[in-house]
């Protein structure tokens, strides 16, 4: 049967995938430009501008992560050729997320391609203070992308699992730490050059001082993901004492219903207790397998939180739509020449 | 002024759902969308002292519609006279008033071609009601539970009625003034 419906208009998931992804990649990519905007707003003035090559794959796949986002955003649109009326409308908090993210990503691109090999040579290589204005914006936007994927959510009323203040918070924490995790692994790598020269003199082996970086960036996620274990709980727990009937019931099923293996095995233990434990262990386990977890621990929050949406039932809403038609009914289509 | 409002007196709704199927008629729905059903709270009692109460549900057109200032297009947007509709030219399927709706009166058809599927809602079949007729489905109510007018004329059906009775409105503490108004029934009183 071509028909597939769903009529059960209480249960049913409006935003599936593609928007958990594009929350989990806007985060990521948010955080990747806010935190390499701010590394080079602190240490250009000490070591040069060459510091953005310490980041630059890292930025390049924050870009690319808007960039995917951005498509599977218009990708999963009812009519996606009338996309660009978002740019008129005035009050959506989605016309502004699009608005940051489009600017977030372009000059972030354009701030990426200051640190493309230096042997390219390119033409506009000398023009720093183009580098510098990329870098202040993309900063900027990026964490009002963080912010933004958190407060789109929290702001639906309706939605009862959604509508505290706890969840912006927990999406900026696990944002950000997804952003350094990723940070942390590609320090160093290509297209940054050997050997940086620092200060117009001294010639100082990548391999060191991204050492350093990732030294910090490790620190950085250490307190980030002890914090997000810290919102986690407080969130999934005040929804279960303090939320609606709603919000209580869907907490309990992150507790120990449905959601439970991957609430306490894939978020608490395997998303933030083990990368916490990775990271003040050191060694190869906080290099690689620590932000590998809390990168994975990132997405499948975002998918918990996406399809948590759970809406009050109006008295006797619940039955009405449990008895309606599933779609593969006969009966349905047994007059419509159509279906055969 | 005028203020477009409906009053549901459940004391009269029998659970026909001839009001589902008239709107379904008039405004032409895929399979999968309805607009205004209407939902069964019971039985309750012991036998033979049992008792079923009927919720028609529609759009409740709310005051402070949380669907509107969430529209990233425009397209979902509210009237002078309180309508609030959906203009599917301008909607980009993008599903955040149907999250941001408390009422679940709003969906996208699956049945929708790809690349044409938009955000559906009653709209107080503003086609009639501008003409000076009456929405299909309270047309069609034969029990007179569906009761519609201006709120803002004191002599209209439900401005008495609104003003008169005891009515209630569905999750008022939500703010979204829902301009839908229940008479609820006697829960099986005497």
């Amino acid at each position: 049967m071509s028909h597939a419906m769903n009529n059960d208009k209480l249960n049913k998931h409006f935003w599936v995938w593609p928007i958990a992804c594009y929350l989990f990649l806007g985060g990521l990519g948010g955080g990747i430009l806010f935190f390499a905007g701010l590394f080079d707003f602190i240490f250009a003035p000490m070591i040069g501008s060459s510091i953005g090559s310490v980041f630059a794959l890292g930025i390049f796949i924050g870009v690319a992560a808007l960039g995917i986002g951005s498509f599977l955003l218009v990708f999963e649109l009812g009519q996606p050729f009338v996309f660009l009326r978002v740019f008129l409308s005035k009050t959506a908090i989605i016309k502004w997320g699009a608005v940051l993210l489009s600017v977030a990503l372009i000059f972030g691109f354009v701030y990426f391609l200051f640190y493309l090999p230096p042997e390219w040579n390119l033409f506009y290589y000398s023009w720093t203070w183009i580098r510098d204005i990329c870098c202040a914006v993309m900063m900027v936007t990026g964490i009002c992308v963080v912010l933004y994927t958190g407060i789109l959510l929290s702001s639906f009323k309706a939605r009862a699992f959604w509508n505290t203040p706890v969840l912006p918070v927990l999406f900026t924490a696990s944002a950000l730490s997804t952003a350094s995790a990723l940070l942390a692994v590609t320090a160093g790598l290509w297209p940054a050059p050997e050997f940086l020269i620092l200060g117009g003199f001294a010639a100082v082996p990548m391999h060191d001082l991204s050492e350093i970086f990732v030294e910090y960036l490790h620190l950085i996620d250490t307190v980030l993901v002890a914090f997000e274990l810290v919102v986690l709980l407080v969130y999934v727990v005040m929804m279960y004492a303090a939320g609606n009937n709603t919000a209580r019931k869907m907490a309990l099923q992150w507790l120990r219903g449905s959601f439970a293996p991957l609430f306490w095995g894939g978020l608490v233990i395997c998303g933030l207790l083990l990368p916490l434990f990775f990271y003040l262990s050191g060694g190869v386990l906080a290099t690689i397998i620590a932000p590998i977890l809390v990168l994975a621990a990132g997405l499948l929050l975002r998918f918990m939180v996406v399809f948590s949406d759970v809406r009050r039932p109006i008295p006797g809403e619940e039955r009405f739509y449990s008895r309606l038609p599933k779609g593969d009914e006969t009966f349905l289509f047994a007059n419509d020449s159509k279906s055969h | 002024m005028t203020r477009y409002a409906m009053v549901m007196d459940q004391r009269r709704c029998i659970g026909c759902q001839s009001c589902t199927v008239a709107c379904r008629t008039w405004n032409d729905l895929p399979l999968d969308i309805i607009f205004n059903p209407i939902v069964t709270e019971g039985v309750q009692g012991i036998f033979p002292d049992v008792h079923a109460s009927y919720t028609p549900l529609i759009c409740m057109h709310c005051d402070n519609p949380p669907c509107t200032i969430c529209c990233p297009t425009n397209a979902s947007q509210q009237d002078e006279d309180g309508i609030v509709w959906v203009d599917s030219s301008k909607c980009m399927g993008c599903k955040v008033c149907v999250n941001a709706c408390p009422y679940g009166a709003r969906d996208v058809s699956a049945l929708d071609p790809f690349l044409k599927s938009f955000v559906r809602k009653c709209d107080f079949c503003k086609d009639r009601v501008r003409e000076g007729e009456q929405p299909y489905c309270v047309a069609t109510c034969h029990q007179n539970a569906r009761i519609f007018g201006d709120l803002d004329d004191p002599n209209s059906d439900v401005s008495k009625l609104v003003n008169g009775l005891g009515v209630t409105t569905i999750f008022p503490e939500l703010g979204t003034e829902p301009q839908v108004y229940y008479i609820p029934d006697l829960g099986g009183a005497k």
